[in-house]
């Protein structure tokens, strides 16, 4: 990920004091910067996940949005409403590309109250259509954590239990305006294993603190639209499962995508049963996905039949959720000095200049942080594995 | 020496003023120390000094640490049972350490009677009655007895208890006169300590301490004439015994088992009652006169400010009470007392007081003055004659703690600047260091505001602090605030006055329901109980999540003795500079004999004294190294530097250049950043090797060498 930070651009954003960060670099090294820390996290994000855990795959996520007051801030380009709702357009996207049978809904919530903006539901198309709707909302108000947590349980909890139930709390406002006591709510949804995230987007809240760690979720502030989107990445990642959660076989569908032309004789037009419900949708279609228990006509995969209700999936998709079962091992982390070999990272080809390089401990190339971060995050295989043909078949499906 | 110490990890700024105490400690003088509060200075004393008697048994025989709260008593307990546990794993030996901790008999009386009374006077009453001497006397010939076990003060290695047990010399005199010489005294929280000396030796009197002496004096009256009857020899016996003088306490002074009493003054000893108070009748009359005079005196329709040796000519001149007799009058009535067997002393107060009046008066020529107000200056129209007697030179309470004891050390979070505590304490330390906080991340962030966003200049100084402007600006920030900061702000404002001028003027531009909007407010009043109601609730919406805002007094019962941890205090504003009330008289006669006698500047003490209790409030948002929080200072005059350089150095070496004088804006714009910089996550991984040390990083060269710079020496 890009870390160059923005706001060095950021005149408009008033006194902000670009110079201080490179003083407190020289300051020696009794103080380590705050952005030190950050990179070593996010060093240690990438261990953390590699050992062998269950990930809870199939999700069920509410998230939460704060349309509060607060929300018209500017210190997000061009106020922290519309930023949010567009990096909540890419996270739905990135959620389904990577968790293709998970669901999510979203809670909008302002003047003291909470409603549903979208029910929880599989379609990305949908939630992000409601999601460019609510651009024009305006905030005002206070949030009540008590009631979109209570309206995102009240779902939740009758959900199965070999899913995870999350919500994700986006939090711009520092105060809450609750009917009753929150630490109940927080018990009962810890009762329910629902585990809740937040991302606050001004500053550290003591009540977001105790519900996060309550409830087994992480609790982060944002430094910038960048930080935010990293954040959110994090997010897209499915968090490992509990280990009471049961365990059960799922039935799924893998439907036959039949392709019809024009001209074939036998072929008919026909409307996909997804978009039956909304008008604005495509009309009539030739080819789509068949269920193969009812032959309902969908055109878009992942989906739930709506008539038999079995879950349609494409191998593809399967197998993107894959990776997370068989994560990549870590690269070894090794000085400059000690690395004998040529010195070109072997992914980008530039030269390694940073104090270490990342080892691939089965192919034994050498690579730069940012690729290191890069072929973990998103790749999820080493380049130079594949290239020495010399991996297990199952990453090549992805 | 070998030190135990029971975590596993030591923050450089402990050891290093670990070495500091040892220092001290070998050279058998007294220090000064500053360390910043939450930086575990408790426990750093306690492990060094418990060492030091384990090693050298003989230097150093016992630890008696002051501090001034129950719940910080409480602590020092605490911290102490951690380190016994810890010696008795690592040594594997039962330890022979006894450590005490004395508080007020309400909190810690065991005796199961007794403890279920409710009042903290009631329970010293009986207390008293059950533990005075001549009962412990009986005890003997019949051991069914219960005994307390707070009287085995002497046999402690470790006694922990509040200042006053130590200073003010009517406590002192019960409880700590027979404490070892090479006993190691600390003073914690130490900030005070010279208003605690001389809040210990003033006296002030109105006109209801009068008529309940009268009253005191009419009782001695009846009992004495009772007891007469019944048992005539024993004030006979006394009568021989004030004869005889007060020889015995005489030899035990000079045979070094008592800690001296400025009020029992050395002349005293050498010489006899004076035959005019010896017997009891002659001494009730005696009193009895002394009152009238003092009555006369209250009824004054001007102030009067006069020193001990007028006081004494006029008393002379009206009423013939010579210098001699008065100043036994304590030391009589505390003899007659024990004579006559009374055993609820509370009820005896107001004479005490007055005797002890009496005593000090005429003992001190220096040092001390007498103002009698015939009114206070909020009510000129309603009579309250007060008669002041203020001591001026806090280093007569004081005095006999530092001849006496070969160590005392004094330590206070904040106790910048470090040179002028010897100077009006009179002592001469051989250590005064400074340390500061190492941080693995810069958690605190002070700010100075010197103006609006209208460019007006921010102050509380007389001349501009009804300016409307001012006003405004003070609400803007305020409001400005409480939309960035999470959870709880404090605000310090100078003065209860000052504070309802502003929050009644806020009210009036609708700042104040702006304000409401966003957090909620709680208000400081003098009431005691209404204050910890409203700190109660604030401290509920904190946790909850509304956010609150505490509106206090610099000098009240917020800023001295409650912590705002985390949470409970993300940010703290000091709305201007906390000077005190400059027209006191009080004070000024105080100002005037300091700069007599130890050549210290009006100005500089004003100014001194105004910066401790503004550190003292802005510390309060910082109690450890996990804890962050903003300090706004609101006030263009500390950004001067004899303001900012009277700040403690743990504090002022994060103030730089383009930390002082902001606007509101940038202000904002600061906090708003550094808010979110802390709110980032942090371990304690993070802090491993910078300010966490373990044992190993301890003992490697590079660490020493930057710890050597962390204390500064002055």
């Amino acid at each position: 990920m890009d870390e160059e930070p923005e706001r060095t651009k950021r005149w408009e954003g008033g006194y902000e004091r670009t110079w201080e960060v490179l003083k407190e670099d020289e300051s020696g090294s009794l103080k380590a910067t705050v952005e030190d820390i950050l990179f070593k996290d996010k060093r240690k994000r990438v261990f953390e996940n590699y050992g062998q855990v269950r990930l809870g795959m199939m999700r069920h996520l509410f998230v939460v949005i704060d349309t509060s007051r607060t929300m018209e801030d500017q210190d997000l380009k061009p106020n922290r409403l519309t930023s949010t709702l567009k990096l909540m357009e890419y996270f739905v996207d990135e959620y389904f590309d990577q968790n293709p049978i998970s669901q999510i809904g979203i809670i909008i919530t302002k003047n003291k109250r909470a409603e549903k903006l979208t029910d929880l539901a599989g379609n990305p198309q949908k939630h992000i259509s409601a999601l460019k709707k609510a651009v024009d909302t305006t905030c005002a108000g206070e949030p009540s954590l008590y009631n979109s947590l209570n309206l995102a349980m009240h779902t939740l909890k009758h959900m199965p239990g070999h899913t995870s139930r999350e919500v994700l709390v986006i939090f711009s406002s520092l105060t809450t305006c609750d009917p009753s006591n929150i630490y109940d709510l927080i018990k009962t949804l810890k009762g329910l294993k629902i585990r809740v995230s937040v991302i606050g987007l001004s500053a550290e809240v003591r009540v977001c603190t105790i519900l996060t760690r309550e409830t087994g979720g992480t609790y982060h502030v944002i430094l910038d639209e960048t930080h935010f989107r990293e954040l959110l990445t994090f997010h897209v990642k499915p968090p490992p499962a509990s280990s009471s959660s049961e365990c059960s076989l799922i039935r799924m569908g893998f439907p036959q995508h039949a392709i019809a032309s024009v001209s074939d004789q036998d072929s008919k037009p026909s409307f996909s049963m997804s978009h039956l419900d909304n008008s604005s949708g495509p009309g009539l279609t030739l080819g789509g996905y068949y269920c193969p228990q009812c032959r309902a006509k969908y055109t878009e995969l992942p989906v739930e039949c709506k008539v038999c209700g079995l879950t349609l999936v494409s191998a593809p998709h399967l197998a993107r959720s894959f990776h997370h079962l068989f994560p990549m091992d870590a690269f070894q982390e090794m000085p400059l000095e000690e690395f004998e070999g040529e010195r070109f990272c072997e992914a980008c080809q530039g030269e390694l200049k940073d104090k270490s390089v990342f080892i691939c401990s089965v192919c034994s190339s050498a690579f730069c942080v940012e690729c290191d971060l890069f072929i973990h995050d998103t790749l999820h295989c080493c380049p130079s594995c594949i290239h020495s043909q010399m991996v297990p078949s199952t990453w090549l499906t992805d | 020496m070998l030190v135990y110490f029971p975590y596993d990890y030591i923050y450089p700024e402990q050891y290093s003023y670990m070495q500091e105490l040892k220092r001290t400690l070998d050279a058998k003088g007294h220090g000064v120390l500053e360390m910043p509060s939450g930086t575990g200075k408790t426990i750093s004393l306690l492990s060094l000094i418990v060492a030091y008697q384990r090693a050298y048994p003989l230097e150093v025989t016992k630890l008696i640490y002051c501090s001034r709260t129950v719940p910080e008593i409480e602590k020092v307990v605490e911290e102490l049972r951690k380190l016994m546990e810890f010696y008795a794993k690592e040594t594997g030996e039962t330890n022979k350490l006894l450590a005490l901790a004395l508080s007020s008999r309400k909190n810690l009386c065991v005796h199961p009677e007794v403890s279920s009374l409710r009042f903290g006077k009631e329970v010293d009453g009986k207390c008293h009655s059950l533990t005075a001497s001549y009962i412990r006397a009986q005890r003997h010939s019949n051991p069914s007895q219960p005994i307390c076990h707070f009287f085995e003060i002497l046999h402690a290695n470790i006694v922990v208890y509040s200042y006053h047990y130590l200073l003010d010399p009517k406590i002192a005199d019960l409880v700590s006169k027979e404490l070892a010489k090479k006993s190691v005294v600390v003073f914690d929280e130490a900030h005070n300590i010279d208003n605690v000396c001389i809040d210990s030796m003033s006296v002030n009197l109105t006109r209801r301490t009068l008529d309940r002496s009268q009253a005191n004096v009419e009782t001695l009256q009846n009992t004495i004439q009772r007891i007469k009857e019944i048992d005539a020899a024993k004030l006979k016996e006394e009568y021989r015994r004030l004869v005889e003088g007060l020889k015995e306490a005489n030899v035990a002074r000079e045979t070094d088992i008592y800690l001296s009493n400025p009020v029992l003054p050395d002349e005293i000893l050498q010489e006899a009652v004076p035959g005019s108070i010896r017997t009891a009748e002659h001494f009730v009359g005696f009193m009895k006169r002394l009152l009238e005079y003092l009555k006369s005196r209250l009824r004054v329709q001007h102030v009067v400010q006069e020193s001990s040796p007028q006081f004494l000519k006029d008393i002379y001149e009206k009423v013939c009470i010579d210098r001699k007799p008065l100043r036994f009058c304590a030391e009589r009535l505390r003899s007659l007392l024990r004579t006559l067997e009374i055993t609820d002393i509370a009820d005896f107060s107001p004479i005490t007081l007055i005797s002890h009046f009496a005593t000090l008066v005429s003992t001190y020529s220096k040092g001390f003055t007498i103002i009698i107000e015939p009114f206070e200056d909020k009510t000129p129209t309603i009579a309250n004659p007060v008669l002041h007697f203020s001591c001026m030179d806090p280093s007569i309470a004081i005095k006999p703690v530092f001849e006496r004891f070969q160590s005392v050390i004094i330590t206070s979070g904040t106790l910048s600047p470090l040179d002028i505590y010897p100077r009006i304490l009179d002592f001469r330390p051989v250590t005064m260091s400074s340390f500061t906080m190492t941080l693995a991340r810069t958690c605190l962030c002070p700010l100075i505001v010197g103006r609006g966003n209208d460019q007006v200049a921010i102050s509380s100084k007389f001349e501009t602090r009804e300016d409307f402007a001012v006003i405004r600006n003070y609400g803007n920030l305020l409001l400005e605030l409480s939309g960035i900061v999470p959870d709880g702000i404090v605000a310090f404002f100078t003065s209860y006055i000052y504070m309802e001028n502003i929050v009644a003027s806020w009210y009036e531009q609708g700042i104040l329901e702006n304000i409401q909007r966003n957090k909620l407010i709680f208000i400081e009043t003098p009431d005691a109980a209404e204050t910890s109601m409203a700190l109660e609730k604030y401290q509920e919406a904190c946790e909850n999540g509304r956010g609150a805002i505490l509106l206090s007094v610099a000098r009240g019962k917020v800023s001295e003795g409650i912590d705002f941890v985390h949470h409970y205090g993300r940010a703290v504003i000091m709305f201007g500079v906390p000077y005190v009330y400059t027209q006191s008289r009080i004070l000024k006669a105080r100002l005037e004999y300091l700069r007599d006698q130890f050549q210290i500047r009006e100005n500089d003490f004003l100014t001194f004294d105004a910066m401790r209790h503004a550190a003292q409030c802005v510390g309060r948002a910082i109690r450890g190294k996990t804890d962050y929080g903003l300090m706004i200072f609101a006030d263009k005059r500390y950004a001067r530097a004899d303001k900012r350089g009277k700040l403690p150095r743990w504090i002022q070496e994060h103030i730089s250049d383009g930390s002082l004088n902001l606007t509101i804006d940038e202000t904002v714009q600061l906090s708003k950043h550094f808010l979110r910089q802390m709110a980032q996550p942090f371990r304690r991984e993070d802090q491993l090797g910078l300010s966490l040390l373990t044992l190993d990083q301890l003992q490697s060269e590079e660490t020493l060498q930057r710890i050597a710079q962390i204390a500064q020496q002055v």
